[in-house]
């Protein structure tokens, strides 16, 4: 029985400027147990891994390995005290071997020691068998996959034998069946006796691994346990899904002999190695609403950029008939298609007047004054503070004049990406609001992408369910509310996920 | 009377200095490029004008046009055939292609000083001033030529200023040093507003150019050095703050000129140099840069 | 040690070299003057690319070290007529010191500001010479009262040597279990901090390593030309030249940055009866290479390698 936590962390705070990132977060990891951070976008939890690997200061608060204090020393040093870590993204040396790298893990920091020790090489090919490298331990990594890729980087975070392993997003990018190998490596760390802190935006997978959860939410804490408990939280529900459940019903009639305006098939998306979107098709007609709910990181921005012709892809992307893929983004946007990101891309510097004048620019004179008359009715506050400069905006100002800026396009399908994220109930409020009298007043069709459940259910015609980069779910929100909203953050467990109940809408 | 004329001189030298650092944090700002090239762009313009105006005779107006023009059409030229391919280009990682386009446009530069040397010779020339004769502004003579050349800068500058602030296509310039994905998903090819950038910058460095023939002379030598004064001055006012530059360009130009009038001519660049240094070292942001 | 024996390129490189070592028997005098040009350029470039490759800093201004070292030997050897190896090690010693101010900046600068930090520095130390004219002989420059050798095989020689030793010590310094803590500490400082590495001393060791043997090979350059001058070892064409080699040959190859400074100097002297477009065509090919074969030479060898 081991009194000493592997790792305690007492009281961890951080702030940007005015930004608390991380308030007075604590926890223990003890050997063979593995801890998994979750969180929505923005809730801290990478920050607090950056924090107890000494990439940033702490303002305030421990962190102790073993007992001893590492808090303020540079990460070197606590590399050396026996914490390792595996980066989410990393650069490997391109002229050197799979091994030279994992040797390269076991050199001492020192600066004359020109040649290796000779048992530095044994203990290379151990770790490389060790996480299932040894049939490509001499080829360079141009050669390798990217699974194989992601076990290089387990191999350099566990060369040293660590008392204490930070894991960052180990399933990003990696299918369902390597997923399901890697949980199997993660849990060998944890049973040779190593404490693992693992963060994740993939609840279910994290949730299956760990043998405990802490959940954050801008910062703080807000529930801990096992996976099960957390996820039952009430709080956590609300943080994730944003409440209870709601739906109205369409008219189905209203839109179902409508033409299709977007038409998605089969569309792959890859960030180098990284397989971001897998075969992921969906349909929207004219005139619909659609959500898209997925949890930060199962795709949805991908998809959007996929649409928006910002990022490569393979598959087809047809919008009224067209095929989409030889248009620059630019054209995209100006052909009807209009994306409001989630990082809103905003021209900070300019006034919301500017801001929306520019959204207008291609319009003639009269149809950009009546553009504007329009949106300051859907959106009174930013009439009220037109001359105001858009970094001084609250967030849900912010947002609202991201959408209206879109708007000002005149879209014949507006993207919304993630609108909610990081916004008081009180302004969801106001939002949905004006996404209502928007789709009773015009007919513009909307491809919505949520994380917030509450939000995207009273407007949808229609949901997808997005994770992992793949097409779970699709159907009528009534059919979502009875069928997904119990199971969305359901741990689903070792088996894989049950076969999509595709339904013919 | 020594003062009136250090004024005088430095204000003219300054707006001088001001024009074409202005160009260079233009481009900087909206495309991210520090064209190491800019000397030549305007010692292109410079001769190109000289060239036409006493060479061919074509006088001096026409000249100043044309080595205009001259400057414009180097411009583009930096960015099409060195600028934009290696930003586009693949085989370059994209961690490197600042540097590379730095190297890039250095070579650009050595290859342009070199071919005009080889034109022109790299004698200096001056250019006939626009306008002859000498004024009196508190007893101190002035040339009415360098009057004209501190107002065309003025000029000049105050017309950017109206196109950025006041024209539609100005703020969608200014909107690409904030932020080019949002102007993309607005709609707007990149390249329409690259087209827009470079082309001012190619009319600011031309008309430093021709103005500086005219001034103080200009040859194949001068394109380091012109070069170096550019970043200086931008590095010092803060990279992409046009306002920073033309600040910088005024402290520049003045401790230049005291530097010149009070101590000794051959010293002149040394404290804008020293002060440069000391910026980076502390305040690498410059004046009025953003981190 | 054993990575380093293995490696083909540096036995390939040697075999080059004895050839090398031979030419003096039937090159004239003039030619094999190029040829000693271009060695002491090749361990200019080679300096730069450990500092490039190998700790990921990109410096505008190598000549601010190469002229530090320059300098300084020949005004101790002019002034106080100190023998040749005392005044090239004290510009190695300056050089160095140089090289860690210059480090300062670099260790806190990000983008494009750590760039213009060296070239500010070469266009102080310029000025400098240039206002200190008594002492430095200004932009003429200044003669040293000893040389190297009067010979013309001797200085090739030595200059061979000094190459191929600097050759044998910076690439196997590359390949060393330090260089690849280098080179990690370049391409990826957060991971190599993240394996346990201290990246601001190896950079720091990067930085001295570089201006050590660029002061040094300045030195030598003015021992063997008799005369140190703004035009030979500070001016900012000269810096180009030497990014220019680096890339040419390949960066991070070390070994390439010798033979893109040689296939440089060796193109350049076939260029002269171009007479003033002389420069103009090397910068317009360089330009070139730049923009379709930015591996360089041995660069786009090892590529083929990369793909195993």
């Amino acid at each position: 029985m081991s009194e000493i936590p592997r790792l305690a962390v007492r009281g961890l705070t951080k702030r940007f400027g005015g930004l608390v990132a991380v308030k007075d977060i604590s926890f223990d990891i003890r050997a063979g147990e593995i801890l998994g951070l979750i969180g929505p976008n923005g809730s801290g939890k990478s920050t607090a891994m950056k924090l107890i690997m000494g990439l940033e200061r702490p303002n305030a608060g421990s962190v102790q390995v073993d007992g001893v204090e590492v808090a303020g020393w540079p990460p070197h040093r606590i590399a050396r005290a026996g914490v390792g870590i595996m980066f989410q993204h990393s650069r490997p040396l391109h002229r050197q071997t799979v091994l030279e790298h994992i040797k390269l893990a076991l050199l001492p920091d020192s600066l004359i020691r020109l040649a290796a020790d000779p048992d530095v090489d044994r203990r290379a090919r151990e770790i490389a068998e060790h996480v299932e490298l040894g049939r490509v331990m001499n080829r360079h990594p141009a050669t390798l996959p990217f699974a194989d890729l992601r076990r290089m980087e387990m191999a350099k975070a566990i060369a040293r034998d660590p008392k204490v392993v930070l894991v960052d997003e180990p399933f990003a990018g990696l299918t369902a069946a390597e997923s399901k190998t890697f949980a199997a490596l993660i849990r060998r760390f944890r049973d040779e006796g190593r404490a693992v802190l693992l963060v994740d935006h993939n609840v279910k997978s994290l949730a299956a691994l760990a043998d405990r959860v802490f959940a954050m939410y801008l910062g703080e804490y807000v529930a801990d346990g096992t996976a099960d408990e957390v996820m039952r939280n009430e709080t956590v529900r609300r943080v994730y899904l944003g409440g209870k459940i709601e739906t109205r019903e369409r008219s189905p009639e209203t839109v179902s002999d409508k033409p299709t305006l977007l038409q998605v098939d089969n569309v792959g998306v890859l960030y180098g190695k990284a397989t971001a979107l897998d075969g992921v098709s969906l349909t929207v007609r004219e005139g619909e609403f659609v959500s898209v709910v997925g949890l930060n990181g199962a795709g949805k921005t991908t998809l959007f950029n996929a649409i928006s012709g910002l990022v490569p892809y393979s598959g087809t992307i047809s919008f009224a008939g067209n095929s989409l893929r030889c248009m620059s983004g630019a054209a995209i946007a100006r052909g009807g298609i209009v994306q409001c990101p989630e990082t809103r891309e905003l021209f900070s510097d300019m006034t919301v007047r500017e801001n929306l004048d520019l959204g207008g620019f291609h319009l003639p004179v009269g149809a950009r004054r009546d553009q504007l008359a329009w949106l300051f009715d859907l959106f009174p506050i930013l009439k009220s503070r037109q001359q105001q400069t858009a970094r001084t905006l609250s967030g849900g100002e912010q947002q609202m004049l991201a959408i209206a800026r879109a708007l000002m396009m005149q879209p014949k399908l507006l993207i919304l990406d993630e609108p909610t994220l990081g916004l008081a109930p009180v302004i969801l409020e106001q939002l949905s609001k004006a996404m209502d009298l928007m789709q009773r007043t015009t007919p513009i069709t909307v491809l919505l992408g949520e994380q917030n459940v509450t939000f995207a259910l009273p407007h949808a015609d229609r949901v997808y369910v997005l994770e992992h980069g793949r097409i779970l779910w699709e159907g009528d929100p009534g059919r979502f509310e009875r069928e997904m909203a119990h199971g969305f953050l359901e741990v689903v467990g070792d088996d894989e996920t049950p076969p999509a109940t595709r339904a013919r809408a | 009377m020594l003062w009136l004329q250090i004024l005088i001189d430095g204000f003219a030298i300054s707006s001088l200095y001001a024009l074409g650092a202005i160009g260079f944090t233009l481009i900087f700002g909206v495309s991210g490029v520090l064209n190491l090239a800019h000397g030549g762009v305007m010692v292109v313009a410079a001769l190109t004008g000289w060239a036409l105006a006493s060479h061919f005779g074509l006088g001096t107006w026409l000249g100043t046009l044309v080595g205009v023009l001259a400057g414009l059409v180097s411009a583009y030229v930096t960015w099409l055939l060195v600028v934009r391919p290696i930003q586009r280009s693949r085989a370059i990682p994209s961690e490197e292609k600042e540097i590379f386009v730095l190297t890039g446009t250095l070579l650009w530069g050595i290859m342009i000083q070199e071919g005009l040397a080889y034109l022109f010779s790299d004698n200096p020339v001056t250019m006939r001033p626009l306008i002859s004769g000498v004024a009196l502004i508190g007893g101190v003579r002035t040339p009415i030529n360098e009057i004209m050349i501190a107002v065309l800068c003025w000029i000049v500058i105050g017309l950017l200023w109206l196109f950025v602030n006041r024209t539609r296509a100005g703020k969608a310039l200014l909107a690409a040093s904030m932020n080019p994905r949002g102007l993309t998903l607005l709609g707007f090819e990149l390249s329409r507003v690259y087209f827009i950038a470079w082309t001012i910058y190619g009319v600011l460095a031309g008309v430093a150019g021709v103005l500086l023939a005219s001034f103080l002379g200009v040859s194949t030598n001068n394109v380091g050095q012109l070069t170096a004064s550019a970043f200086s001055i931008v590095v010092l006012g803060g990279l992409g703050s046009v306002s920073g530059s033309l600040m910088a360009a005024y402290v520049v130009g003045y401790l230049e000129t005291l530097t010149a009038y009070l101590i000794a001519p051959t010293v002149r660049p040394l404290p804008a140099l020293l002060l440069l240094v000391l910026v980076v070292y502390v305040r690498p942001q410059g004046f009025l840069g953003r981190r | 040690m054993k990575n380093l024996f293995r490696s083909r390129m540096l036995w390939v490189a040697l075999a080059v070299a004895a050839v090398a070592a031979t030419l003096p028997w039937w090159l004239s005098a003039y030619v094999l003057g190029i040829l000693t040009l271009a060695y002491y350029f090749g361990v200019f470039s080679m300096a730069w690319d450990l500092l490039f490759g190998f700790a990921g800093e990109v410096n505008f201004g190598p000549t601010f070290l190469i002229g530090l070292g320059a300098y300084t030997a020949a005004i101790i050897d002019a002034n106080w007529g100190w023998s040749i190896p005392l005044c090239v090690i004290a510009g190695g010693l300056v050089a160095l010191v140089g090289g860690l101010l210059l480090a300062l900046p670099a260790l806190r600068l990000r983008g494009p500001y750590f760039g213009l930090v060296t070239l500010v520095a070469v266009l102080l130390l310029q000025n400098s010479i240039v206002i200190f004219a008594g002492v430095t002989g200004g932009e003429i420059g200044m003669m040293v009262p000893d040389v190297m050798s009067v010979s013309a095989e001797s200085n090739y020689w030595i200059a061979l040597a000094f190459l191929v030793i600097c050759a044998v010590l910076l690439f196997g310094l590359s390949r060393s279990a330090l260089g690849l803590i280098l080179q990690a500490s370049g391409q990826d400082p957060t991971g190599a901090q993240a394996l346990g590495f201290n990246v601001t001393r190896h950079k720091l060791v990067a930085f001295c390593v570089s201006a050590v043997f660029s002061g040094v090979a300045g030195a030598m350059l003015v021992f063997y030309q008799g005369t140190a001058s703004v035009g030979t070892v500070i001016d900012i064409g000269v810096g180009v030249q030497i990014i220019i080699a680096a890339v040419l040959g390949g960066r991070r190859t070390i070994l390439g940055a010798a033979l893109g400074a040689i296939v440089l100097i060796v193109a350049s002297e076939f260029l002269r009866p171009l007479g003033q477009l002389n420069t103009f065509v090397v910068a317009a090919v360089a330009l070139a290479v730049i923009l379709f074969f930015p591996d360089g030479l041995l660069g786009n060898l090892l590529k083929a390698k990369e793909q195993t």
